[in-house]
């Protein structure tokens, strides 16, 4: 189904269209349980995830707007923060890091920079600009909704450095995106 | 959107964010700044924006059967709503404006004078009132020196024998009769007291109502259009 046509259904679900609500669930509850599923990793938990990420699609469709977000991406947003939120929730409030480590020194290493290839997609290209582990950690940390703890364990370094890592690595994305 | 200008470390707090990786405390925080500080929620919008290209690495998994029906019963169980229908009801009133608040604050379109409201020498506040994926859809801009929104229409008009009215759905969530929409488009005079009422971002919406307009003064029909009144 067409953007256009997923934006029809969500601005009639802002009207209280019931109808609509239930096209918009056959046409999204496979890619939004999806994304439940990748994050949570656990079938029960996605199930009640999704529950609640319809009931928040119903009660904020009139929230969304064509032209700050594709359709899908509201709502894979809406799901994401809803598995994110509930994981979240059962791990620690808080972390023991420092605050907001610099991100001073973050400027975008040449060498990677003449890699990149013009035809690939913005993102791509500029997480191609990053060393490849912390390419892939934020790309884990985003698909797979991982914490700042579960990222230093799979790289195998301190909290500290993860967190150091990600911040840089996200102002050079920043930097390469804006360009 | 211009990030231009943010110091680097909201640019990174702002993509933790979206990323997902902050603890749960710090994501409440993160929220709750967006919805005060404007600059700040632009720059989550624009990492929403560019990281929703990863979305695709989700492959469609097929939820069991009987979710939906949950869904709905949680969302619908309470059938018998009170005489007047959703339109008679507060509840549904206020959801509709706190969504375009939240929505505001999400997306980072509040400005600075959000909630001024209109008048003299306020700039031309205009709304595209629509139900995207029909062929409905109007234009109001209201001049506040005039006190009058220029309706324009597109395409819509109602069946013979009904009216279409104009409602203004302020914070407070309880709509308010701003006149009927003219037939084929032309002005709509506004009282100075209802002109004070308009601000940026107040959402507006159109019902089907009886000829001559709602007999009650609260909308009876179904909203057909809607849409937020944003400076052009």
């Amino acid at each position: 189904m067409s953007q256009d046509l997923l934006a029809g259904l969500i601005a009639r679900t802002a009207l209280g269209d019931r109808k609509a609500f239930s096209a918009l669930y056959n046409e999204t509850n496979a890619k939004l349980f999806g994304v439940a599923l990748r994050i949570l990793k656990d079938r029960a938990q996605a199930e009640d995830a999704i529950q609640e990420v319809y009931v928040r699609i119903w009660r904020r469709a009139g929230s969304f707007r064509v032209d700050q977000a594709s359709a899908m991406a509201w709502l894979v947003t809406i799901a994401r923060n809803q598995a994110i939120d509930l994981i979240r929730s059962r791990q620690p409030a808080t972390l023991e890091y420092d605050d907001a480590p610099d991100v001073a020194d973050a400027a975008p290493d040449p060498e990677a920079q003449a890699l990149l290839s013009g035809e690939a997609r913005r993102i791509d290209r500029c997480l191609g600009e990053l060393e490849e582990n912390k390419a892939a950690a934020v790309v884990a940390a985003y698909v797979e909704g991982l914490s700042y703890q579960e990222l230093a364990d799979r790289n195998a370094v301190p909290l500290n450095t993860m967190r150091t890592w990600l911040r840089r690595s996200l102002i050079k994305l920043r930097e390469c995106l804006n360009r | 959107m211009s990030t231009g200008a943010q110091i680097p470390d909201d640019e990174a707090l702002a993509g933790e964010y979206v990323l997902g990786v902050l603890p749960l405390a710090e994501r409440r925080r993160v929220e709750e700044r967006m919805t005060r500080d404007s600059d700040f929620a632009a720059l989550v919008a624009s990492w929403q924006a560019d990281l929703s290209n990863l979305d695709e690495a989700y492959q469609p998994e097929t939820p069991p059967k009987g979710v939906k029906a949950r869904i709905d019963a949680r969302l619908f169980a309470e059938a018998a709503r009170p005489a007047g229908g959703l339109w008679g009801s507060l509840v549904f009133w206020r959801g509709l404006a706190l969504a375009s608040v939240a929505a505001a604050a999400a997306f980072g379109i509040y400005t600075s004078d959000f909630g001024r409201p209109a008048g003299p020498g306020a700039p031309a506040l205009v709304a595209e009132l629509g139900a995207p994926g029909s062929s409905v859809g109007l234009i109001a801009a209201l001049d506040p020196e005039e006190g009058a929104f220029t309706i324009t229409p597109a395409a819509f008009s109602p069946d013979d024998g009904k009216s279409l009215e104009l409602w203004l759905v302020p914070g407070d969530g309880v709509p308010v009769s701003l006149g009927l929409v003219p037939g084929d488009g032309g002005q709509l005079k506004l009282d100075k007291d209802l002109v004070k009422k308009v601000s940026d971002g107040a959402l507006l919406a159109v019902s089907v109502e009886p000829l001559g307009g709602s007999p009650t003064g609260t909308a009876t029909g179904p909203v057909v259009l809607s849409g937020s009144l944003s400076k052009k």
